[in-house]
């Protein structure tokens, strides 16, 4: 379902990246996700706590 | 004694409440007044309108826990505005309207010292024509309930396509000037995430509509992200989301009028078009209330107060301008009325100086573009800031205002949500850091490239699953709510 299943040359939907089944792997693979969610909240935190003063 | 009114009880209202009771004793009086006494996780409303979660998985009744809290809830709508008083009452007031079918058409003078108005938007509908959600085949994700109904119309095509019919579902923006693209680009991608989890897809075709000059603007002028070794844009960000699902974009389209079959829309080369659609939910036009204020004399002040769209004046900067001459300190710090010093206006009640993205406008007259979007983390901000420089003035006596939260400061967290499941779901963790671009600051990108961020994964939907039960504990007052951050 991730890949492109219609590709009409010369229109907008033909310019974009596309991810490669590799990309789409490391977005489910649970360890590197688990990772990646520790890494996500503290960027997040980081946001947060300068928010206001 | 002090008393406080909060009108509103949605992510401002309900944060400033809640940090007031907490930070203010029994001697002060905080009373909350709200249409309805229930509270709703608005995030959450996508997962409802796909059938991955009920109403009442993402709602409570405020009631209870206001009588705990000792917090006075009055179940009405505001309507008039005194900040001076009349010739009775010696001080502000608000006269509100009960909502309840016991006290239906019952009007109350309600006094205050301080008054929160975080009233949020009116879901301006009838501003676009043939829009009504839950007739026919236009659905809305915007409350609780027309989640719900959305819900079970996609059911039902669903069930089409499971009979072999076809079906063309379109989403996006419905008026040409909307804003909150973010749940309407939740809702394609969760809707596709349905109609694939059953196979169905053959039958489906998926097509975003949007007033955006491009996509991923968000109402927000797009952001500059650091991704895979280049410093990319969130235009490219969200095609490539719809090119991997094959999802059709419609851009610089200002929706005008929708029919049982057809959407019809300007765009900005002053093109009138129209799209079929078979189920279709369109994000409505964002406006004041239509309040009224009135001195002491009883002369109408609504322009002191309000801005020509309805929504509260504040210590922004209205001065028109150009949009090369705009800068973030144009936006409001303090969300205090600057005729009425005692008056605040955080969340989206707050008149914006201007919107974020470059305001266009077709040849026909028509404006088509995104107005700016104050998402549920700023409005939450804003809502304790707001109760944080209250309880200041009633305890020092001192209307120094000490915290301020600006949009061109403060950052702000979306996660996108492109599918639900613990172990096969997917969101974008998106960040901006600050809302506003501050060229000034960020001369290059105009945000901190290091803290603006988008990543799909599965991690992004744990982030959004956890935030669900984590706000909505906070909002619940259960023990160490304060604990958790805005």
């Amino acid at each position: 379902m991730e890949n492109r299943l219609v590709i009409d040359k010369y229109s907008e939907q033909y310019y974009p990246p596309t991810p490669t089944n590799t990309t789409l792997f490391w977005r489910r693979f649970i360890p590197f996700q688990l990772i990646r969610f520790m890494i996500l909240n503290w960027k997040i935190i980081r946001i947060v706590a300068k928010g206001h003063s | 004694m002090a008393r406080i009114v909060v009108l509103g009880a949605g992510v401002a209202g309900h944060t400033a409440a809640s940090y007031l009771q907490r930070y203010l004793t029994k001697e002060h009086q905080v009373t909350v007044i709200s249409p309805s006494s229930i509270y709703q996780w608005i995030p959450s409303n996508i997962w409802v309108g796909v059938g991955r979660m009920t109403a009442d998985e993402i709602k409570f009744d405020l009631k209870p826990l206001y009588k705990k809290w000792g917090v006075e809830f009055l179940q009405a709508k505001a309507q008039r505005f005194y900040p001076e008083g009349d010739a009775e009452i010696n001080s502000g007031y608000v006269e509100v309207s009960f909502t309840t079918p016991d006290r239906s058409g019952q009007t109350q003078k309600v006094p205050y010292d301080f008054l929160i108005n975080a009233t949020g938007p009116k879901l301006n509908f009838e501003a676009t024509e043939g829009l009504h959600p839950g007739e026919g085949n236009i659905a809305s994700v915007c409350t609780f309930s027309h989640a719900t109904e959305a819900w079970e119309l996609f059911k039902e095509k669903l069930e089409k396509m499971q009979n072999g019919q076809k079906q063309t579902f379109v989403i996006g923006t419905g008026h040409p000037t909307a804003t909150c693209q973010g749940a309407a680009f939740e809702y394609i991608l969760n809707v596709d995430f349905e109609i694939k989890r059953r196979g169905l897809q053959d039958l489906a075709e998926v097509v975003w509509i949007t007033n955006e000059y491009e996509l991923g603007d968000f109402g927000m002028g797009g952001a500059f992200i650091k991704k895979g070794g280049f410093i990319s844009n969130t235009k490219l960000f969200a095609e490539s989301y719809f090119v991997e699902r094959n999802i059709k974009w419609i851009k610089r389209a200002g929706v005008k009028k929708i029919d049982a079959q057809k959407i019809y829309y300007e765009n900005l080369d002053g093109e009138y078009l129209e799209q079929a659609y078979d189920f279709a939910m369109l994000i409505p036009g964002f406006a004041g209330h239509g309040f009224q204020a009135f001195d002491k004399q009883g002369t109408d002040i609504s322009a002191k107060l309000f801005a020509p769209n309805g929504l509260m004046k504040v210590d922004a900067d209205y001065t028109p301008r150009p949009f090369e001459e705009w800068s973030v300190a144009d936006w409001p710090q303090t969300y205090q009325n600057p005729s009425y010093p005692n008056i605040f206006a955080p969340g989206i009640a707050f008149a914006p100086p201007h919107s974020i993205s470059k305001p266009m406008t077709n040849k026909n007259g028509t404006a088509i573009y995104a107005t700016a979007p104050r998402t549920g983390m700023p409005s939450g901000v804003m809502g304790k800031v707001t109760a944080e420089n209250i309880v200041n003035w009633i305890k020092t006596g001192n209307p120094e205002i000490k915290h301020k939260a600006s949009m061109g400061k403060m950052g702000a967290a979306c996660i996108v949500s492109a599918g639900y499941g613990m172990s096969k779901g997917t969101a974008a963790t998106m960040t901006v850091s600050p809302v506003v671009p501050d060229w000034d600051k960020f001369p290059e990108w105009g945000r901190d490239i290091n803290t603006t961020m988008g990543e799909p994964g599965l991690a992004g939907h744990w982030l959004k699953w956890l935030m669900h039960y984590m706000f909505l504990y906070k909002a619940k007052g259960k023990p160490f709510w304060w604990m958790i951050p805005e």
